[in-house]
């Protein structure tokens, strides 16, 4: 196998049997009870008449986008974005708060609702099996799948299959990549024959979701110096602007008075 | 002879009803919160997969924040603009942001999956997170408002008047702080929602969320003045500063003028303006939160006789105050279209809809119970609304500090 600078996903709808293989065999890899898991099949049963039927399902779990939103919005920076793809959370620092949660365009981190806090509750998430793809195995999910639906190699490689099979059965697929430019470019590449949205899939702009927020974040520290200054300089101006009326005032008087005992 | 045997309790309870009406919400919200923090927030609330936040942010962190705002305003008001006629509602509105503050923080506690590590917000930061700078801005700002409201408490002990006098002295650093603080976190509670830019309804989300939150915070915290003022005259029998408040009154248009125009000038520059009328139930909250909220006010309070008179000024802040809160529950709650799951899903998405559960909003009015419990105690008890004698006296501190009235005598 050649060395893979970005680990990626590639899944096929057209390929998938909905046999959710993929559902066991990343809750026994990474001892997660059956309910909590961190990959799940959503679809969206038969459409079409008789016989033109079609039925397309669509396996879902971590993007590990290039620009994670989960990522910009922990407050703690309980996640990381390893250079060479994965998205991993650490639980050690995470408080529990769920913005990312909220962050995330796909709804992936989903969170521990039944622990109290002695047992501890926790987000979850994929990992994209580091125990196995720094030993030179396929995650859990790509090596169980039957029908090759889910692959797994470098994101530049895995772009240019997808690539080619579009161009192969122009018949077959919708002419886009999913995740190729989605939020800025994700490690989880979809083509279908169906359309993204239908499988559950949001519309994406190609800039990540969190660049206006990381925009005005940036601002934040010169903006609190700048405004500080000003409301400084406007309490000091008025500060004087009312000790010399006040002094102006009592001159007045003074000279009223001194012309009076004239 | 007749033996008298009834038992006389050598020390009995005597609460007026409504605070025992507090004390019972606040009991009830303590149950809940220990089931929750025992056997996990999924027992006790409606919050999934779909729904990580729900009536406690929008409730507790977004409006009690809101509400929290006329502390800063106030202080702006008569320390930064020197009005220093306003001088006898800073006590109050600083006391009001604080125990707000303070509330929301023993909200965040339950509603945080780890409430133990809430300090990991010092330590650990990533400086992109809105969230991190929400957390910094309220823990800071309720040191500034501990200091901004320390007099209050030290004037009742003689041996501390030199720090009440010093608090004093130095006052103005605070109050340039903690209006910085306080630009910041309210402007970033709407920058919060900026990450959800496919989640948050168009006619809510725009790139200028955070100067829309900062100009109704401030709308929010002269209706807040308004209504906490009028309350506490009414609860403790003390006369109404009602020509300042009036004057407050005559301000709100302006300050809702300028959100008006920036709500609708973002919409026409975005081109969005046919979003009010298509989108249904969301055109339907929208057009609430503006008119109830804005609109109403805006004309309500261009009227002499609704600001002069007590009854109409206390009523007049009520729905503009009802207004604004529905503009935070709706970018936080209403308007957020959570991912909606299609089949063969694992049970944690199973539930999509979210309603509120009994105990969920238990809680939170526990806290509020007992943030009215402890405004009424202080009120009681320290001389909350006496600084109207420190403006003549302002030159000999010392002096006042000698002939101060000692309030918890009586």
């Amino acid at each position: 196998m050649t060395e893979i600078k970005h680990h990626a996903y590639l899944f096929d709808a057209t390929r998938c049997i909905d046999c959710r293989a993929c559902m066991v065999a990343c809750s026994v890899e990474n001892n997660i009870p059956m309910d909590k898991t961190r990959i799940w099949v959503a679809g969206v049963g038969v459409k079409g008449e008789y016989p033109d039927l079609e039925r397309g399902t669509m396996v879902f779990h971590c993007m590990h986008c290039d620009h994670p939103d989960c990522m910009s919005a922990c407050p703690v920076g309980a996640y990381t974005k390893a250079e060479d793809g994965p998205v991993t959370y650490n639980p050690d620092v995470c408080i529990g708060c769920r913005y990312c949660m909220n962050a995330c365009p796909f709804g992936v981190p989903h969170f521990d609702y039944d622990k109290g806090i002695i047992d501890g509750a926790f987000i979850d998430k994929c990992t994209f099996c580091p125990q196995r793809i720094y030993n030179g195995q396929e995650p859990a999910c790509v090596q169980t799948c039957p029908t090759d639906a889910l692959e797994y190699g470098d994101r530049d490689d895995l772009l240019k299959i997808a690539h080619e099979r579009i161009a192969a059965h122009p018949d077959r697929y919708i002419d886009h990549v999913y995740g190729e430019k989605e939020n800025g470019g994700t490690s989880y590449l979809i083509i279908s024959h169906i359309p993204f949205n239908e499988l559950g899939l949001p519309k994406l702009p190609e800039t990540p979701v969190n660049e206006v927020s990381e925009k005005v974040m940036e601002m934040t520290i010169p903006f609190a110096l700048s405004w500080g200054a000003v409301l400084s300089g406007v309490a000091a101006g008025v500060h004087m602007y009312n000790k010399k009326k006040e002094e102006k005032d009592t001159v007045e008087v003074e000279v009223e008075t001194t012309e009076v005992t004239k | 002879m007749k033996l008298n045997l009834t038992i006389q309790p050598r020390f009995r309870l005597k609460f007026p009803p409504l605070v025992w009406v507090l004390l019972t919400l606040m009991g009830i919200a303590f149950v809940f919160a220990m089931i929750r923090f025992t056997t996990g927030i999924g027992a006790i609330s409606d919050l999934s997969y779909s729904y990580p936040w729900g009536f406690w942010i929008s409730f507790d962190l977004f409006t009690g924040v809101a509400i929290g705002s006329g502390a800063f305003v106030m202080a702006a008001i008569v320390y930064i603009f020197e009005l220093k006629e306003f001088k006898p509602l800073i006590r109050p509105s600083v006391l009001t942001g604080f125990l707000g503050y303070i509330m929301v923080v023993i909200a965040l506690l339950v509603d945080l999956g780890h409430p133990e590590r809430i300090w990991y917000m010092m330590i650990h930061w990533n400086h992109t997170s809105v969230l991190l700078e929400i957390g910094i801005c309220v823990m800071s700002y309720l040191t500034v408002l501990a200091i901004e409201f320390a007099p209050v408490v030290l004037e009742n002990f003689p041996k501390l008047h030199k720090i009440a006098h010093l608090i004093h002295r130095f006052i103005m650093p605070f109050v340039i702080l903690g209006v910085v603080l306080s630009t910041l976190h309210q402007s970033s509670l709407g920058s919060l929602l900026l990450i959800q830019p496919t989640k948050l309804h168009p006619l809510w989300w725009t790139p200028i969320l955070p100067v829309m939150f900062f100009t109704s915070a401030i709308s929010v915290g002269l209706a807040m003045i308004i209504f906490e003022s009028s309350l506490s005259s009414r609860f403790f029998k003390r006369g109404l500063e009602i020509r300042l408040l009036a004057k407050l009154a005559k301000a709100l248009p302006y300050a809702l003028g300028v959100y008006l125009v920036l709500k609708f000038g973002e919409l026409a520059v975005a081109g969005e303006l046919g979003l009010l009328f298509t989108s249904g139930i969301m055109s339907v909250l929208f057009w609430a939160e503006m008119l109830i909220g804005v609109i109403f006010p805006i004309i309500y309070f261009s009227f002499k006789k609704n600001r002069t008179n007590p009854d109409a000024l206390l009523a007049g802040a009520i729905v503009t105050l009802l207004g604004l809160i529905l503009n935070r529950f709706n970018v936080s709650w209403f308007a957020v279209k959570h991912p909606d799951p299609l089949y063969y899903l694992p049970t944690f998405m199973s539930n999509v809809k979210y309603i509120p559960t009994l105990p969920e909003i238990s809680i939170s009015v526990g806290i509020f119970s007992a943030g009215i419990l402890a405004f009424g105690l202080i009120a009681k008890y320290f001389p909350l609304f006496e600084d109207e004698h420190e403006v003549e006296e302002e030159h000999q501190p010392m002096k006042r500090f000698q002939t101060l009235p000692s309030a918890a005598d009586d």
